[in-house]
Formats: C-alpha cells, structure tokens, sequence
C-alpha cells in the first residue's frame, strides 16, 4: 500500500507535458526548419530593390513600399476579403466581416479629409479615378468576381498574398484570372456601350456635402458592423 | 474519449473547416478531432470555430507551414 | 536560430497579428497612398495590360481595342512592368507577404491537390478577371478603394460581391469538395 502511495505521489510529482500528446504522425515528421535567415536575406534584397527603384522614380519606390507594406500586413493578419463574406454564409462568422468594415470606416475618413483638403485648395480631387459608373457591368462583374473569388480560394489582394506564400493554386489562378481580364477588355466596347456609359458616377460628397458624406457612409458601416455583430451571435446561441 | 485524425493537407480554404464541422458532428463528448492543416487561413478560422462553440483547442506547429489542430470535443 | 526564439521577435514576425490591426494598419497605407500618389490601392489595373504585353509578344495586336485606345490604355500599353506603379505594387504584394512568410519560418510550397482545384482554379480566375474589369476593380479596387472614396459604385459592388459570394460557397459545397 505504501508502496502504491509513493508511485501515486512520484506520478503527480511528476511535471505535465507541456503540449498535447501529437498523432501518430509525430515519428514521422519533417524538421522545423528556420527560415529567418532567408528571411532577412530577401528584407535586405527587398530594400536594396526598392532604393534601386526609387532611383528610377520616386513614385515607383513608393509603389513598390506600400505593395510590400500590404502584402506583409495581409499575411502577417491573414486578412482574407473572400472570408469576410463567405465565413458569415459557411460558417457564420462575421470577424473579418468586421475587421473589413473597420478598415473601410477609417480609410473612409482619411481619403475624405484629403479629398476635402485638395478641394479646399481648388485642387483637382484625389481619388476620384474610382469613383465609376454604376451600370449593369457593375452588378454582372461584382457577381461574377464574388463567386471566382470563393471557387478559387481568394480574391485579388488573397492570390497575390497566397502566391508569396507558395500556395500552387493560386499561382495558377492569377493566371487565368489576367486571361480573364484580358478577356474582358476585349469586350470592353460592348459593355462601355450598351451599358457604363450610361451609368452615373455618385460621389457622396456631391448628394450630401462633405460633413453630410461621411455622417451618411459612417452611418451606414456601423448599422452594418452591428448586423455583422448580432449575426455572429446569433449562431452561438443556436 | 477516442482520437480521430482529419487529414486536410492540401486542401483550400474553407474546406478544412468545413470538414471539421462536419467530422465533428459525428464525434462523441469527449472525443478528440485531430485536424492537420497546412493552409494559414484554417489556422485561423478552425480554431475560431471550435472556441465559439465551446470545444477545447490547442495547436500545434508540426513543421513550416503545417499544423496540428487538436479539439476535444465538449459539448 | 536564436532571433527567432526570442519573445519579442515571435510576438512580431510569427504570431499572427488581430484581423483589426489588419484593418488600422491597412487603412494606414491606404491613406498614405492617396496622399502622395493621388489615387488609391488596387490590384487588377494592370492585369490586361500584362496580357496585352503577352499577346504583344506573340504577335497579337490590340490596336482596335477600345480598352486600350484611351489615353490611360495607351500609356500603360507603352510602359514596361518596372516603369508601371501598379505592376510594381502588386509585385510588392506578393515579395511582402513572401517576406512575411519567411520571417515566420512558415513557406512551404503547397502543390495542387487534385483536377478539382485546377477546375475551382481556372473558373475561379477566370470570373474573377472577367468581372473585374468591366466593374472597374476587385476587392480592392472597386470594393474597398471604391468605398473609401465615397462612391456608391464601392457600395454596389460589395452588395453583388456578397450574392456572388453565396451561390459560390453553395457551388463549392456541391461540386468542389469530395
């Protein structure tokens, strides 16, 4: 009994393994291998490639920063457009829906207030190359886009970040997705005609005044955030 | 208390999660779903999943890029 | 390595940041981009061009095109990928993420898996590249640059996205998974 009584005690003693019992894959695994070191390498190519460029043009430079700067913080926060309206539909998670709807309001307010300080100037208005028109090709094409994006496992800003990181689908994906925009600007006069460009281009500013603009567009993402909000909810209490 | 593995190498997103909402229909209280992943985005939104239904999570990287999601399932 | 067992540097570089620092940091660049640059982030702007280029190449000539008889069109036809910004920005996307990726020691070449994902891969960006264009963006583009700049285009857009969303997912579930 005593006997018993130590064993029991030496077992409790004993510290616990920090981490989960592994499948029976555990034998049978390939070595972390440390990729930092490559990691730096390429900082250094990239920075030493973005001075080279600048020396090209400045805007060039500056191009080829802020495409590093998104692609790093898309991976780095694995921020995924696709998920942020599938997940709500598949598996009723609405966080990126969420984080997306964040990110549209403070953008918003920073392209408003340079939008309204260029204007303020009597400079012509930033910005206002994507204010399109809205026509039937905007509806078609969102539709369309909306189920590539989900067919192919991620949409535009999703396949550049996934190629970075090695994913062989997306690799090929990008490549059909520039035959279809090749494509499609073949097409370009038929739909310019019989549709764009009967479309009117609706700049918020110009219905409600500035203050009127981003009152209306902040409205309008926080009634969404708190759909998205309730909708997350909803399904914990299923 | 049985271990049942969901080998999702491989597979695009959001078919890892899709599969262990599925799977872990069919398990029992208690049972433990072993969902092995190589894809970042299930690494986030699998355990996401699991913690908003009340289930155990722990993670486990198991080489560049893959990982091992462990659920015990709760309720 | 030392650097990457350290706390810090895993709090930085491997742990996955918040979906809503994503959010502050992406707006961060945004806002910085329409400042100096005049415009805003998109990604698919430079797609035909980059076909156009090929198609160059084998001799195709896309002269008649409306698409790239307008000033905008031209020019871009005329630039080469390290003098087009957008080419270069979306290179950035790519050699970030990549970047990132390595400092978490997370790369790992992912092959295809099977005809599915070649099917779900060549659909997939075949309508995204198609619908793109002709709604004047993507995601970025027309979705969140479109928002940000105050236009109800952004808006619709987001709207048809999302059904195009739904019947995906539904497409996906019935004939792209086993």
């Amino acid at each position: 009994m005593a006997e018993e009584a130590v064993v029991k005690n030496l077992e409790e003693a004993k510290p616990k393994p920090s981490s989960r019992r592994s499948s029976r894959r555990t034998t049978a695994r390939k070595p972390k291998k440390d990729q930092t070191l490559q990691g730096l390498v390429l900082l250094a190519l990239v920075i030493a490639f973005g001075i080279y460029l600048a020396t090209i043009s400045a805007i060039i430079g500056f191009f080829w920063l802020t495409g590093i700067a998104f692609g790093f913080i898309l991976r780095r926060t694995n921020f995924c457009f696709t998920a942020s309206m599938r997940d709500p539909i598949m598996s009723g998670s609405t966080s990126l829906t969420r984080a997306v709807l964040i990110a549209l309001a403070i953008t918003s307010i920073g392209f408003i207030a340079v939008q309204y300080g260029a204007s303020l100037k009597g400079l012509p208005i930033p910005g206002m190359g994507f204010v399109v028109p809205i026509s039937f090709a905007t509806v078609a094409g969102a539709f369309l886009f909306g189920i590539g994006m989900v067919l192919a496992g991620g949409c535009a800003s999703g396949t550049l970040m996934r190629i970075g990181e090695g994913f062989g689908m997306q690799m090929l994906s990008i490549v059909f997705f520039i035959i279809g925009s090749f494509w499609a600007a073949r097409d370009m006069g038929w739909w310019t005609l019989n549709f764009i460009s009967n479309g009117p281009r609706i700049h918020l500013p110009e219905v409600f005044g500035w203050t009127g603009a981003i009152a209306v567009q902040l409205v309008f993402i926080a009634v969404l955030y708190i759909l998205a909000d309730k909708w997350e909810n909803r399904n914990q209490e299923n | 208390m049985a271990e049942y593995e969901l080998d999702c190498l491989g597979e695009a997103c959001p078919i890892p999660l899709v599969k262990t909402e599925n799977r872990m229909k069919e398990l029992a209280v208690g049972d433990t779903l072993i969902v092995i992943i190589d894809h970042s985005c299930a690494l986030k939104n699998v355990p996401e999943w699991a913690r908003k239904n009340n289930h155990t999570v722990e993670v486990e990287e198991t080489g560049d890029s893959e990982w091992e999601i462990f659920i015990d399932k709760s309720a | 390595m030392k650097l990457s067992s350290n706390k810090h540097y895993q709090a930085w570089f491997k742990n996955p940041w918040t979906y809503v620092t994503g959010a502050i940091l992406l707006s961060i660049f945004q806002i910085a981009t329409i400042a100096v640059a005049d415009g805003a982030w998109g990604v698919t702007g430079p797609f035909a061009v980059w076909g156009a280029w090929v198609y160059q190449a084998f001799g195709g000539n896309v002269d008649n095109w409306y698409f790239f008889s307008t000033e905008g069109g031209r020019a871009a036809l005329n630039r080469t990928f390290l003098t087009d910004p957008a080419s270069v920005r979306n290179l950035g996307v790519v050699v970030g993420a990549l970047l990132a990726t390595l400092l978490a020691s997370q790369f790992k070449f992912k092959k295809i898996k099977n005809l599915r994902q070649v099917a779900a891969a060549v659909i997939g960006g075949l309508l995204m590249g198609y619908g793109s264009r002709i709604a004047f963006g993507c995601n970025i583009g027309a979705l969140y640059s479109g928002i940000s700049n105050l236009s109800v285009s952004g808006w619709v857009f987001a709207l048809f996205m999302f059904a195009g969303a739904f019947v995906g997912s539904r497409l996906l579930v019935r004939y792209f998974m086993q």
